[in-house]
């Protein structure tokens, strides 16, 4: 079987590897920000809630939340899955991915706001900036050059992790990698899905490279 | 007697136990030049950050040309008082340590909050907007030129010196055309040789008749360029008075060993 041959059975499984991957980054990147608003809130009982959540998300694997967004609707109400139609498994993949990768963003948003001087607040208010100007033009572009660095991490993390939506028999690169495997007593189809995971890591770092230098072209203190 | 274009009273601040100012009171005239002096924890800064709503003093009242922009009786909870945009704008504050905003050129940095102002007063008038932002970019370049910086116009602050920075900051405060600019020990942070290039630019507002108070440790500078000065210490004005009643006929001990330290150590360097 040749390399293209197997690429034009991946295919199917790159197609839903990208979507996981982009609808998580989709949906997680807001998300995390409303959670680390609500982990710095001034009460005390909704930052401690957010914390709770955070500190679960990221405490646990992402493969056992997978499977308890998965089953949940059974296990807790009796609802069978055949109910929630042919996408539910996509559905459940990128609900837990989104819960899960919004809780890492949110931790890196709040370090990142925290470390933000005090200064750059006082300036904008003695300038008359209401509170949402200030922080969306002036404090979370300065906040976003900081972070790059580590969510260039979690955004490759990403990309590996999509390979565990197998565990809820979810057809991604990856599986359709192992049955094509299978079939064809071979390892070439892992290499060739090992060298697209590979590229689209690089494609990744790449981009969030360009992001860095149109970031990086003033420093900050 | 005119109104004065300041006048504060009976200024309270406690944090926790401590009292950091004990009912501070002064007033100002319209083109004044007010020096703030004294020792390190007296309180004037805290003072200064007071009159820019940057802390919530427990007591007093601020009021600017006969109109009351402060009266702590106003103040349910500390933490969640905000000035009346209008009346925050009646103060400038040039920091210490300047605070441009980093991901901004330098005329940006200018522009940014007179180009937000702008656009909410003609959110439904586009010619008005952008009559309104080309006079605002227009008087910018005129600052800019003031302070000598026209070619750094579209420079990262980061890119700048000390110097240049904190005159930067000085412009950018008058961009909002503020009734009283404050400094903050506005050259603390720089390199004694960038120290003069700030202060001929506060000097010259002077000369334009801009109301400013100046808290700061250079004398040389408070004695020449004030009209009034005022030593604050341990959180009240323990003495007021012209430069020369300060500086040369000081009354109280405090003052008179203030002195002695200070003009001792600046001589030393
Ligand atoms: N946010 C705060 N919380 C608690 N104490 C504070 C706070 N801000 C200032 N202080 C205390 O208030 C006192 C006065 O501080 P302030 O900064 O106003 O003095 P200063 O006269 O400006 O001194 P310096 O010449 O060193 O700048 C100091 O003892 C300081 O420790
Ligand atoms: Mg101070």
């Amino acid at each position: 079987m040749s390399v293209f041959q197997i690429l034009n059975l991946l295919w199917e499984g790159i197609g839903v590897s990208l979507k996981i991957f982009f609808l998580t980054l989709l949906f997680s990147l807001p998300l995390g920000l409303l959670i680390a608003f609500g982990r710095m809130a001034k009460n005390k009982i909704v930052s401690a809630i957010f914390g709770i959540y955070i500190s679960i998300m990221r405490g646990t694997p992402l493969m056992l939340q997978l499977f308890v967004i998965y089953y949940l609707p059974y296990f807790a109400f009796k609802i069978p899955l055949s109910t929630f139609g042919a996408n539910y498994r996509l559905t459940a993949v990128i609900l837990a991915f989104v819960l899960n990768y919004a809780a890492y963003f949110a931790e890196i948003y709040r370090s990142g706001i925290a470390s933000m001087p005090v200064g750059q607040y006082e300036a904008a208010k003695v300038l008359g900036m209401s509170r949402g100007q200030t922080f969306f033009i002036v404090i979370l572009p300065q906040v976003v050059r900081r972070i790059l660095p580590p969510v260039t991490n979690e955004v490759i993390t990403l990309v590996k992790d999509t390979s565990l939506a197998f565990a809820i028999g979810q057809i991604e690169m990856f599986t359709k990698a192992k049955q094509i495997a299978a079939a064809e007593v071979s390892m070439l189809p892992y290499v060739v899905a090992g060298v697209l995971y590979y590229i689209f890591n690089f494609a990744v770092a790449y981009g969030m490279g360009l992001l860095e230098k149109k970031f990086g072209k003033y420093a900050i203190k | 007697m005119n109104t004065p274009i300041l006048e504060v009273k009976g200024i309270k601040k406690t944090y926790g136990k401590k009292e950091v100012l004990g009912g501070v009171g002064f007033s100002m005239q319209r083109g004044e030049v007010l020096s703030i002096i004294g020792s390190s924890g007296g309180g004037k800064t805290t003072l200064l950050r007071s009159l820019n709503f940057l802390e919530v003093p427990d007591e007093g009242t601020i009021c600017v040309e006969g109109e009351t922009v402060f009266d702590a009786a106003w103040v349910k909870k500390q933490s969640k008082f905000r000035a009346k945009p209008e009346h925050q704008l009646k103060f400038g504050l040039v920091f210490q340590s300047f605070n441009l905003f980093p991901q901004f050129s330098v005329k940006k940095n200018l522009t940014l909050a007179a180009d937000l102002q702008a656009k909410k007063a003609y959110a439904k008038d586009k010619a008005g907007l952008s009559a309104a932002l080309a006079e605002i970019s227009q008087k910018a370049d005129d600052l800019l030129n003031r302070i000598n910086l026209s070619d750094k116009a579209e420079e990262y602050p980061s890119n700048l010196s000390g110097g240049q920075q904190q005159r930067v900051a000085i412009a950018r405060a008058l961009m909002l055309n503020p009734t009283i600019l404050c400094f903050d020990e506005p050259t603390s942070a720089l390199d004694p040789e960038l120290t003069d290039e700030v202060l001929r630019v506060i000097r010259d507002l002077r000369d334009a008749g801009m109301t400013m108070i100046i808290v700061t440790h250079e004398m040389e500078f408070a004695k020449s360029v004030s009209d009034k000065v005022i030593f604050i210490a341990r959180g009240v004005i323990a003495e007021e008075g012209t430069p020369e009643e300060v500086f040369d006929h000081p009354k109280c001990e405090a003052l008179r060993r203030f002195l002695k330290r200070d003009f001792a150590s600046s001589n030393e360097e």
